[in-house]
């Protein structure tokens, strides 16, 4: 999808690759919205197993869903690496992953049963590491590295750190370790979850995506080149100080949180920088998350001075606003795109234009009912009964999803199947 | 040779490349496209390349690319863009 540095979609995965993984990512949005009529405003206690449920079906099931996606899309094109036999490895990671989450999920919900905690131990570690490692290592293999691809390495670095966090964790939780070293392990796997893996591929791919689909000046060199690799060591310098200094991380999440409020009114600033100002839905989803991203940090930042017990469950609410209006975005340039140039690209003449895949009304709908639902998120902190409200919402929104999914996919078949193909190089 | 200038430096993503696409549908012996982008559009060259056009691109020292596809393989594409742009 991505031209700057010189390659191609040759190198691309199969489209169906791409869809798999947002399909998954949808079905797991659902699902938490199904959830939610259960669980109610109990997500809202970090301690409760309906938080913990609620967090991974959202972080796990959604968020590492939809930016496998992304990775098998970009790391080819964005850093020129080829992803050997890309359905093999796609398919030897969906299924473990798929059944390894539900698994976890389940071990949440019936703790005696410690069994599902070693099974989805072992489903995840092997289906995640043995596909992040080999990703990892071809992009520290690389001669020129972009912006970009460096700030991919640090957050599948930091993916990694996720992933063996969580096993020692769930080593704990089944009996094998003795877990004295739960408490700052926890502390130091959710951290890198959020802001060392989600927080930072968002970041990185942005320095790449924002100028080119929204026509912008370039990020400050200094930004680019330095903040993916700030944030990453300042999550390992916290997480080895912490087995001596518990509150380290109070001075971490300061830095942090002032760091990423930084990079979020520089990209707002650079949306506003825009050569061509017209304004599409995907332009809002990016506003929308970004300005979540400043209130989550705001709210943390408050935190650290204030016991206000709102402003807890507030972050968590913009952190998740701030991820999925991204990943969203992204969906609605990528899901198009990919799927006429797919079709161009074998040449059929009457494959659909890309308003036709998804209609720019379609994803503005979205934005819609994505805002609803983050709104009455907020409300059921004031007025209980909106959760129920809010667990609709969330149906909605990631059926959406699944339907653009389901449509661009049935037009991709029905143009291979009956599509006209155009012959321009007679020469060939 | 008719030329048919393609200024997509201000335009959106994938912009660019869904006008170049269309143009190269009805390119002929007689024309080229000669497009103005402000990155190198490789997509669109391999697969203007793959369907047997030939193509030059060259990079001027404002860092804007000259994007020169022809239908016709007798025509020398450098001695068009010297002709267009000092690059």
């Amino acid at each position: 999808m991505f031209s700057q540095n010189g390659l191609s979609l040759d190198q691309a995965p199969p489209l169906s690759v791409i869809f798999r993984f947002f399909f998954l990512g949808s079905l797991f949005g659902i699902l938490a919205g199904v959830l939610l009529f259960f669980y109610q405003t109990e997500i809202f206690d970090a301690s409760s197993t309906a938080a913990l449920t609620f967090t991974h079906l959202l972080t796990l099931g959604v968020m590492l869903s939809f930016m496998f996606a992304a990775l098998f899309q970009m790391l080819p094109v964005i850093a020129g690496i080829t992803l050997t036999s890309p359905v093999r490895r796609a398919n030897l990671l969906i299924y473990p992953f798929a059944l390894g989450s539900i698994t976890l999920l389940l071990g949440f919900n019936f703790p005696t049963l410690s069994w599902l905690y070693t099974l989805s131990a072992f489903l995840l570690g092997v289906s995640l590491l043995g596909t992040i490692i080999p990703m990892l290592s071809d992009l520290l293999k690389l001669q020129n590295h972009s912006f970009s691809s460096k700030g991919m390495a640090a957050a599948l670095l930091s993916l990694v750190f996720v992933v063996l966090l969580a096993l020692y964790l769930l080593a704990s939780l089944s009996g094998y370790v003795d877990g004295s070293y739960y408490v700052p392990v926890k502390a130091a796997h959710y951290s890198f979850g959020l802001f060392g893996w989600i927080a930072l591929l968002i970041i990185s791919i942005s320095f790449q995506v924002i100028e080119m689909f929204y026509v912008t000046p370039p990020y400050p060199k200094i930004v680019s080149m330095y903040l993916p690799v700030g944030i990453l060591f300042l999550l390992l310098g916290s997480t080895i100080t912490a087995f001596f200094i518990p509150d380290i991380w109070i001075l971490s999440e300061i830095l942090l949180a002032l760091l990423l409020s930084a990079y979020a009114l520089l990209t707002l600033k650079r949306l506003t920088q825009r050569k061509r100002p017209l304004t599409d839905a995907t332009v809002w989803f990016w506003r929308m998350g970004l300005s979540s991203l400043i209130l989550s940090m705001l709210s943390i930042l408050i935190l650290n001075f204030t016991e206000l017990s709102l402003l807890k469950p507030l972050s968590y609410i913009f952190f998740t606003s701030f991820a999925l209006s991204i990943v969203f975005a992204m969906f609605y340039k990528i899901v198009p795109f990919l799927t006429w140039f797919h079709l161009n690209s074998q040449g059929y003449f009457s494959a659909p234009l890309m308003h036709e895949i998804i209609h720019p009304k379609t994803a503005k709908k979205h934005l819609y009912i994505h805002l609803a639902t983050i709104i009455t998120f907020i409300a059921s902190l004031f007025f209980s009964p909106f959760i129920f409200l809010a667990a609709a919402l969330t149906i909605l929104s990631f059926g959406w999803i699944s339907y653009q999914i389901i449509h661009a996919h049935f037009l991709y078949k029905k143009t291979q199947k009956s599509g006209e193909k155009f012959d321009m190089g007679s020469m060939n | 040779m008719i030329k048919i200038p393609l200024d997509v430096r201000e335009l959106e993503h994938p912009k660019p490349l869904e006008l170049a696409m269309k143009i190269l549908r009805e390119l002929n012996e007689t024309n080229y496209l000669y497009i103005l982008h402000r990155k190198n559009p490789i997509p669109l060259l391999d697969f203007a390349g793959e369907q047997g056009f030939q193509c030059l691109n060259k990079e001027d020292t404002h860092g804007n690319w000259h994007i020169l596809i022809t239908k016709n393989k007798n025509i020398d594409l450098q001695t068009l863009l010297n002709g267009s742009f000092d690059v």
